[in-house]
């Protein structure tokens, strides 16, 4: 990973497309080798001629013959992503970043807190601690979207949830016909945290908006910087810290995140 | 080896059939234009431009295979390099060698090259090393140093490579006389004398290594000096330790891309921006010119000494000839450390 390779996608068949909500889709790529992964680390997936971007696989670590890359529609690379067709050829670099620290996680509560197409890479950690849920004490999921056409992954809630240790709670921004559960952003599930606070460790993901506040609200809460990860967005090109764009004060997300201890960037100006 | 003596003219004559680089960008010049050049201040470009170029194929993709770029640039001196530009390369062998990953073309550039340095003889008016922990005189990093003095140079060799550099040149070198050796002594305090005089009323005294403390980059402070830019470029394209760089695909023919590896600037307002326009996310986390600037700023004199314990700054005054808003660097930090 140390040559110029770095900087040439490897070719890598795309053998599904899933439409999830009417905005996001997921591409199921099957690299030649597989590539191994941790959870949170992200690959740069790049449409030939067209252009590449950063994307943490929402896909499970240990399968990584599949690796489903899920993408909002929301540029022009996007844009063309979600027109492409299964058996067509894209390019895959990494992985990259440092992963989620599930090493640090023994004997904690996990709190995991998505907005809208931000469950995406909290699924791969969802899926590694359900892997094993023996080490964590507890994980509870919030998650919120804009409508309930909006909801990522709808179908695999119940068997998230259907764990003794796993409890999830969702969201959508306004009330619906056909919705019975809460409506408000994100952060109106994190009121009156049922969570043994000093032993929780929280993972956010989401549009900058919605770090800030869910950062305010589990603040509010009592949780410390130390014990808030928070899903940074930032431009990258290289995805190896060295193109210099993705910097946070002294830290480049691309090496140092994509997930930054809040502790560490608290203080840095435009952070969110 | 030290301390000897290499007359001007066998210089010349040995350098005569030499494929050398002056250390401007990768000109190659005329030896008398290159041994004239060792005696004025440093060149208005940097070596930068030669060993990590602005604009780099660094391989091609397609239907189903991988290339990456043959590089293997013959062995080559660079010649005439100043002390500012041997911190600026071991600056930019930290960022680009240093981590996990290795930036591929500096690495087989820089491999390649025999670093002959000079000292400074004269010092340009926007000189300012020696307020960020430098001197205008080498002190290591390089393979062999010439010291000019009359009729010739003081020759230091500190490296293998150096002292096979000017074997296969034929340079063969004489002691020096006890009086070339006070006389370069000289020279030395009177440059640095003179790069330290015309920057005494600056106020900019930055040790090596020394993490600033700035205002942030969210700070109006810096409104003062973003005013007068213009948003150009000139100050990263110019600046010898600025690597930021940018990757982009072209088409070479039906299913065969190019990827092509081309310096960027962060004070530009494309450097950050982001996909995805909806009204909930913010297109950049520096949307204000003034917060580039300060972030650049911040770069070298704060995030750089924290990164890697070596200031991002070398003090050659570059970007302060380049600028087209005449904003001067001393004058910034000068102004905003405490």
């Amino acid at each position: 990973m140390s040559t110029s390779d770095s900087y040439i996608p490897t070719p890598t068949e795309l053998v599904e497309v899933i439409d999830e909500t009417p905005t996001i889709k997921t591409l199921v790529l099957a690299p030649a080798e597989p590539m191994s992964f941790k959870a949170g680390q992200f690959i740069q997936l790049t449409l030939p001629g067209v252009g590449e971007g950063p994307f943490t696989p929402s896909s499970s670590p240990s399968h990584p013959e599949r690796i489903s890359i899920t993408i909002l529609r929301t540029g022009t690379v996007t844009e063309r992503l979600h027109e492409c067709r299964p058996g067509q050829v894209l390019g895959l670099r990494g992985p990259f970043g440092k992963g989620y620290p599930i090493d640090k996680l023994a004997g904690k509560e996990v709190l995991v807190v998505g907005g809208g197409v931000g469950l995406a890479p909290l699924r791969a950690l969802i899926l590694t601690l359900l892997d094993d849920l023996d080490p964590i004490k507890r994980m509870s999921i919030r998650y919120g979207a804009r409508g309930m056409e909006e909801l990522l992954f709808r179908r695999e809630y119940d068997q998230w949830a259907s764990h003794a240790k796993v409890d999830m709670q969702v969201t959508i921004d306004n009330p619906q016909p056909g919705w019975q559960g809460p409506t408000g952003v994100v952060t109106t599930l994190l009121k009156d945290l049922d969570m043994t606070l000093p032993e929780c460790t929280a993972f956010v993901c989401g549009p900058g908006i919605m770090l800030q506040f869910t950062t305010q609200a589990l603040e509010a809460e009592g949780l410390t910087a130390e014990q808030i990860y928070l899903s940074m967005n930032r431009r990258m090109s290289c995805g190896m810290g060295l193109c210099g764009r993705c910097n946070i004060g002294k830290y480049y997300l691309c090496k140092d995140g994509p997930d930054m201890n809040y502790a560490l960037i608290k203080d840095a100006p435009n952070v969110f | 080896m030290t301390g000897q003596y290499l007359s001007r003219q066998k210089l010349a004559e040995a350098l005569a059939d030499e494929q050398c680089l002056w250390s401007a960008a990768g000109e190659q010049v005329e030896v008398c234009e290159m041994i004239a050049g060792l005696s004025e201040p440093r060149s208005p470009l940097s070596p930068k431009g030669w060993l990590y170029p602005s604009l780099q194929s660094v391989g091609q993709y397609g239907d189903g295979f991988t290339s990456p770029p043959a590089e293997a640039p013959a062995p080559r001196a660079i010649i005439g390099l100043r002390a500012c530009e041997l911190a600026a390369l071991k600056y930019l062998d930290k960022m680009l060698l240093e981590g996990q990953f290795q930036e591929p073309v500096y690495r087989s550039r820089r491999k390649s090259a025999v670093l002959v340095s000079t000292d400074c003889a004269a010092a340009a008016p926007t000189c300012f090393c020696t307020s960020v922990g430098g001197l205008p005189l080498a002190d290591d990093g390089y393979d062999v140093n010439l010291s000019p003095v009359e009729g010739g140079f003081v020759v230091d060799v500190a490296s293998d490579r150096g002292r096979a550099w000017l074997a296969a040149a034929g340079l063969e070198c004489i002691p020096a006389s006890a009086d070339q050796l006070a006389q370069r002594d000289r020279i030395r305090r009177a440059v640095t004398e003179a790069v330290e005089s015309q920057n005494r009323s600056t106020g900019l005294e930055v040790a090596q290594g020394q993490s600033l403390v700035l205002p942030d980059d969210g700070d109006p402070a810096w409104q003062r000096y973003a005013a007068d830019c213009v948003e150009c470029g000139a100050c990263t394209n110019i600046c010898p330790t600025c690597y930021c760089f940018y990757l982009y695909d072209q088409a070479l023919g039906p299913g065969l891309f190019e990827r092509v590896r081309t310096w960027d600037s962060c004070i530009l307002g494309t450097y950050h921006r982001m996909a995805g326009t909806t009204s909930n996310m913010k297109p950049t986390p520096r949307p204000r010119l003034r917060s580039r600037l300060a972030n650049r700023v911040l770069h070298k004199f704060t995030y750089a000494p924290q990164q890697c314990g070596l200031l991002g700054c070398v003090g050659c005054g570059r970007c302060i000839e380049a600028c087209l808003g005449a904003i001067d660097l001393r004058q910034v930090v000068g102004e905003l450390q405490p």
